[in-house]
């Protein structure tokens, strides 16, 4: 597809122990696009996604084949340092998981470990409640605990705090899974705003949520990219049958 | 290749409705065409207000298939083949309860025709008849059956009912040129030729549809030149 690339996956390959989990995949990712990531369970999309940014280090036993470039460098690299990489390609998981502090010291963890100073940290805890869309919800209670918030809320809080390290991607395994209709919609909202300064890639089961808010889609089964085209395109004329398959849902 | 079937069992059968309802209404609309032009050849007026009657059910089923599918494109949130085959059937709908509309405009004219002497022998106004009949029952056969060939052929014999109702026309002048009194028959001819003609038209609208429901390619608007141009 003809945009600007962000991360580009060059003949990857991901093993559980020996069990390949994906298989040669090749594809880049648009930039400030949301990209959804779609197939049965089991397909490979998690192990994709969380191969972005190296969450899969944290897994014993796991290898990877190939490259996968950000910034002109295979982040796999030996000299590449995996924190800084999880700092600009930031996640968000199925299940809210703030901090057990304040709201504010949620958002202002992350900033402080990296040096920033008090200062700026009011000015960057507002900033990030506010592009998260939780500022009005929660200015007045930012000395109470994350843990008093809705669902909906965490959730949100959960983004913020990823925003304030200033990343230049946002992973978000599932983001809406966990939350009631409303806390869906008011995140679908956000993702729709973030993309105008974010890169997002999205893994979603709810294939209505990829149609309403991605740009492009990839569709996966057993660990091989099937097809992966713009997403007005997957959802009305797929070029392959598997695709089409699944998406009606005559899967299985 | 056949389609392999929904998930959900209740789903399929909500798509199967509209199949079958489609083929209920394009029988309907056949019958409605044949009558009239029987009304028309037997010179039987109370056939003719019959099919004026009729098209009360066609209207009806219209509305309730459209109620149908709209219902399953909000509760079912279809995409790809599912997505455009319940569009389609919205419009081929549109065109059948059109085609009904066509064939009262005929039984209209025919009641008015059956007032006077009969003007000529009808030779191809049956003929064109049988083959707008034929394009309708065609256009619906491609639409169950995901036929483009048979949409192909629908498409393509739209060109001789264009030439047939254009020869009847040109007929029908020339009975207009020598007798002033043939004026107000000739012109009731000419109007049954033009619905004919333009129930065609809707058929061939329908095989648009179907080019497009099989493989999402928007035919509709193209002329005979890029049809023609098209590769076989």
């Amino acid at each position: 597809m003809d945009v600007n690339m962000i991360i580009s996956l060059q003949n990857v390959n991901f093993y559980y122990g020996q069990s390949r989990a994906l298989n040669d995949i090749s594809m880049d990712f648009s930039e400030k696009k949301v990209t959804a990531l779609i197939g049965p369970s089991g397909c490979g999309k998690s192990t994709l996604l969380r191969l972005l940014n190296r969450m899969n280090d944290l897994i014993i036993g796991t290898r990877v084949e190939g490259k996968v470039v950000f910034e002109g460098k295979d982040i796999y690299a030996d000299h590449i340092d995996p924190v800084e990489i999880r700092r600009k390609i930031g996640m968000v998981f199925q299940k809210p998981n703030p901090f057990p502090k304040t709201i504010y010291n949620n958002i202002s963890y992350g900033p402080k470990l990296n040096g920033l100073g008090n200062s700026d940290l009011d000015t960057l805890v507002e900033q990030s409640l506010k592009q998260a869309v939780l500022w009005d919800e929660v200015k007045d209670l930012l000395n109470k605990s994350a843990m008093t918030l809705s669902g909906g809320q965490q959730q949100r809080l959960c983004i913020a705090r990823a925003l304030a390290m200033k990343p230049d991607v946002l992973l978000m395994d599932e983001p809406t899974s966990a939350l009631d209709p409303i806390s869906t919609a008011k995140i679908e909202e956000l993702i729709e705003e973030l993309k105008k300064d974010y890169t997002i890639i999205i893994v979603t089961h709810n294939m209505q949520q990829a149609a309403r808010i991605s740009d492009e889609t990839a569709f996966f089964y057993l660990g091989n990219l099937v097809e992966y085209n713009k997403t007005d395109k997957i959802f009305t004329n797929p070029d392959v049958k598997q695709t089409e398959d699944y998406i009606t849902g005559r899967f299985g | 290749m056949e389609e392999k079937r929904h998930t959900s069992s209740h789903y399929e059968i909500e798509l199967q409705e509209i199949k079958n309802g489609l083929i209920y209404i394009g029988a309907l609309t056949e019958k409605a065409i044949q009558n009239a032009m029987k009304s028309l050849s037997e010179r039987n007026s109370e056939m003719a207000h019959k099919v004026i009657t009729d098209d009360d059910e066609i209207d009806k089923l219209d509305a309730e298939m459209e109620e149908h599918c709209i219902r399953l494109l909000a509760l079912r949130q279809p995409t790809a083949i599912d997505l455009r085959f319940i569009t389609t059937a919205i419009k081929v709908t549109g065109h059948l309860e059109r085609i009904g509309d066509m064939a009262v405009n005929i039984a209209e004219k025919v009641i008015q025709l059956n007032e006077e002497p009969k003007l000529k022998p009808y030779i191809d106004l049956p003929r064109m008849a049988d083959l707008v009949v034929e394009m309708v029952n065609n256009s619906l056969d491609s639409f169950i059956r995901n036929d483009l060939n048979v949409a192909e052929k629908v498409r393509q014999t739209e060109q001789i009912t264009d030439d047939l109702n254009e020869q009847i026309f040109r007929e029908l002048l020339t009975f207009m040129m020598e007798n002033t009194k043939c004026i107000h028959r000739a012109l009731l001819i000419m109007h049954v030729s033009k619905n004919l003609e333009r129930i065609a038209d809707h058929a061939k609208g329908i095989a648009d549809m179907v080019t497009y429901m099989v493989t999402g390619e928007n035919v509709r608007h193209q002329t005979r030149d890029d049809s023609a141009k098209e590769p076989a």
